[in-house]
């Protein structure tokens, strides 16, 4: 089902936390709302399935305006970051909790509990407590008792915070599987870029209340909308150079070091400007010269993350296929693509 | 995956090893001395302020100790109440050592010596009747005036009166000078005629069954038995757990500072002192205070609304009592409630549940543990506290608010009649405690305290 969120805004007394919100999540997407801590991501969740009342604007499911149903009604599944189980009743009681409090027959509420089960692999724990189950067994029966009365919009709260790196890794597929497999429109809130980019159709990328860009994981990656988009996606991150743009270059600052600048993104005179270079597009070829002097590497198995040093005091990053005639203190003069350099202005935004 | 837990003592491996003997070292790192070591301050406390309470008011409980009786030893005294109750047992022998006797003894010739009868008279009466022993005074002056010299009848009751022997009322230290007395006085009485006879003349107190007899005989003890059944039900149900769980649970989906005005309030009775909060009870209820002038407009006439009548009496014991109780449950409770992560109440609201749903599925069953501690904790209270209906009726009107602490208290300690029954109130307190140790057994069987306090069994 299509979400819409209408000039939607949110504040706590005189915190004002969300203020004229547009957002469209397409029905069957699994879209990511992407920010660091305090952005509004998990209250704007929290609006649309009912635990906040909203403040200000609608918000829409399909073409119902649900802005003042109270949450029960709104046919909303929500994941928790604590998972939220209840401690004192089985997983199948936990599970069949949202059918029983409808009132449904105890066969039906059976044979779905098992149907769900059976879809998210935990038939053989129904019988036990949640204190009994490890963290990937409680996102996965929260995730049952989420889906299992069939709700119009899956909301995902960090679901994967409190679960250490390889289970992590696991349930990231697990959970797109599931969204995939039932065609749910999915809403997921996480601080953690490579979860939205590597689970979503999309994502809404926010920082202070504002989202600053809707896009793919790949459009945003290549084409972020500002400086605070480009350095939030990519890991290891991009690196940025400061400097004054005349004549379409760039000459850094403290330097003699000019960047011509790619056709897009030259500013209309002469100013400031930030240059954004991703460490994949910094290495031995390519088209823009910089020297400079390796002052740390990072062995990562495949790869190598070098630091360089420019003569300015700036640092860029290259990661390259590993190489062992380099090491620190090391003088190189690498390249950057030069097509793929980043322009932001004085105010962030992609030039 | 299992952790092996590293004892203190691996931890201190390959570290320079501090100079404790291995004694010492066992001593404070063996996890089993060090729990005793910890635990003993609390069992000398237990032993002394629980244990040793309980078993010496089971052995009062044994005795027929009253204030009559004292609480050291006794002597044999054939009272006048020793007797009468000797005469349903031994008529005759009753009879006889109600009567004085007359026995020619060397103290009743010594004290005779003093006095102006003829020294030959009285080696006569000492040659010829040294130990008889006459039933009665008739026959003692015959053969007085039998004796030389013929002595007026003045001087024969002067002799007579100095032989008249009684043993009513005389105190014996020991049981083989009470029998050498009956012996000397010439009664004949089998040994154990003789044991009777001991039994029902001692004044102190002695071990006995009694106490229960009469405890499970008596109307009253029943009477107070289901006044304090209707007592603690009553305050237990309607105030301790149902109004308690209802004030948190109303407070807990207030704002704050609500809520804390609202707990705070329910507070004040019972941080008032007893005394104070019991007396404004009092003028409420005077036929003088606030009801009665409340009622007065109404054409209702004043009157004590605490005391004019049982159910009335009962009304304000329950309110009194609640009123105060009400608070401990709600705080309990409401700390309870908050420490369910915020979390739950989100997901059972999405998940569909009403108010009333999240409260009955969500909400009541993890209080369970708090409910099993109130229920418990507030029993035995109400079971062994009586001060606010001491203050407040103390028992009245007519007994009808008398609980069983308040009547053990009664009967041991302080009535009206002044003679206490101690051995008879520690009995009625036995039973209390029995009845205490019984109820929390069975709550803790109830409330399956075996699983409430289980390990889980996390798996990783």
């Amino acid at each position: 089902m299509r979400i819409l969120l209408d000039h939607f805004s949110k504040s706590f007394g005189a915190v004002k936390v969300i203020e004229d919100m547009n957002l469209e999540i397409r029905d069957g997407e699994m879209l990511a709302l992407l920010g660091p801590s305090g952005c509004g991501k998990s209250t704007t969740l929290f609006s649309i399935c009912g635990i906040h009342r909203v403040s200000g604007g609608r918000i829409l499911f399909g073409d119902n305006d649900v802005t003042n149903v109270p949450s029960q009604l709104r046919n909303v599944g929500v994941v928790f970051q604590s998972y939220a189980l209840y401690p004192h009743m089985t997983v199948r009681q936990n599970i069949a909790f949202p059918l029983q409090v409808k009132g449904l027959a105890a066969a039906d509420i059976k044979q779905q509990v098992s149907a769900i089960a059976a879809l998210v692999h935990i038939e053989e724990l129904l019988e036990r407590r949640p204190a009994q189950l490890s963290g990937g067994q409680q996102q996965r029966v929260a995730l049952a008792r989420a889906l299992i009365r069939k709700p119009d919009v899956l909301l995902l709260d960090e679901p994967l915070a409190n679960l250490d790196a390889k289970l992590r890794l696991e349930m990231r597929s697990e959970i797109r599987r599931l969204q995939l497999e039932t065609g749910i429109t999915a809403i997921l809130v996480t601080h953690d870029q490579v979860e939205a980019m590597s689970m979503c159709d999309r994502i809404a990328i926010m920082n202070a209340g504002e989202i600053i860009q809707i896009a793919t994981p790949s459009e945003m990656y290549h084409d972020p909308r500002t400086e605070f988009v480009a350095g939030f996606l990519g890991n290891p991150p991009i690196a940025f150079l400061k400097g004054t743009a005349q004549d379409g270059a760039v000459l850094l600052d403290k330097s003699d070091i000019r960047i011509p600048l790619p056709g897009r993104g030259r500013p209309a005179g002469a100013g400031r400007v930030t240059l954004g270079i991703r460490p994949e597009d910094f290495g031995p070829q390519g088209d823009v010269q910089i020297p400079g002097t390796i002052v740390f590497v990072e062995t990562q198995g495949r790869e190598n993350l070098y630091d360089v040093r420019l003569a300015d005091g700036g640092m860029l990053r290259s990661i390259q296929p590993v190489r062992g005639d380099l090491k620190v203190g090391d003088a190189v003069t690498w390249a950057a693509a030069g097509d793929k350099i980043m322009v932001f202005g004085e105010d962030g935004s992609r030039l | 995956m299992t952790v092996t837990p590293t004892s203190p003592a691996d931890a201190g491996a390959g570290v320079v090893q501090p100079a404790l003997g291995s004694r010492t070292r066992r001593l404070l790192y063996g996890s089993r001395t060090l729990a005793w070591l910890l635990l003993l301050p609390g069992l000398v406390m237990v032993v002394l302020f629980f244990l040793a309470p309980v078993v010496l008011t089971a052995a009062f409980s044994f005795t027929n100790m009253s204030t009559a009786t004292g609480v050291s030893g006794g002597v044999y005294q054939v009272a006048p109440s020793s007797i009468s109750r000797l005469k349903t047992a031994l008529p005759d022998l009753a009879d006889e050592l109600s009567q004085p006797r007359y026995v020619i003894d060397q103290a009743g010739l010594d004290a005779l010596g003093q006095t102006s009868v003829p020294k030959p008279l009285l080696d006569e009466l000492a040659a010829k009747h040294m130990g008889e022993v006459f039933d009665n005074r008739r026959d003692a002056e015959r053969m007085i005036k039998t004796l030389g010299g013929r002595p007026s009848t003045a001087v024969v009751k002067q002799i007579s009166e100095a032989f008249n022997r009684s043993i009513v009322n005389a105190r014996f230290s020991s049981k083989t000078a009470l029998f050498e007395a009956i012996d000397g006085l010439g009664i004949k009485a089998t040994p154990e005629q003789k044991e009777t006879i001991a039994d029902n003349t001692w004044t102190g107190w002695v071990w006995t069954t009694g106490n229960f007899e009469r405890m499970f005989a008596s109307k009253d003890a029943l009477r107070t038995m289901l006044n304090t059944v209707f007592y603690v039900a009553m305050v237990l149900i309607i105030f301790n757990t149902a109004y308690a769980m209802f004030l948190a649970i109303a407070t807990h989906y207030m704002p704050d500072r609500t809520s804390g005005f609202f707990r705070s309030l329910w507070l004040l009775p019972r941080i008032t002192p007893p005394v104070i909060y019991v007396l404004m009870w009092k003028w409420v209820a005077w036929d003088n205070g606030f009801l009665s002038m409340l009622l007065a407009p109404f054409g209702v006439a004043p009157r004590n609304w605490l005391l004019d009548t049982g159910t009335n009496a009962w009304v304000f014991v329950i309110l009194i009592n609640g009123v105060v109780g009400a608070s401990m449950g709600m705080l309990v409770f409401a700390s309870a409630l908050k420490a369910i992560p915020q979390s739950q109440f989100w997901a059972s609201e999405v998940d569909g549940a009403s108010r009333w749903q999240q409260i009955v599925h969500i909400l009541l069953p993890q209080l369970r543990w708090p409910i099993l501690f109130i229920t418990c904790y507030q029993t035995l209270s109400l079971l062994a506290s009586y001060d606010y209906i001491l203050l407040a009726t103390n028992g009245g009107p007519g007994g009808s608010t008398e609980v069983w602490s308040l009547a053990a208290y009664h009967t041991a300690l302080f009535n009206y009649a002044g003679n206490l029954d101690y051995g008879y109130g520690a009995a009625m307190a036995l039973v209390l405690v029995i009845i205490g140790i019984t109820l929390a057994l069975l709550y803790l069987r109830v409330f399956n305290y075996r699983a409430l306090v289980s390990r889980p069994i996390i798996e990783h």
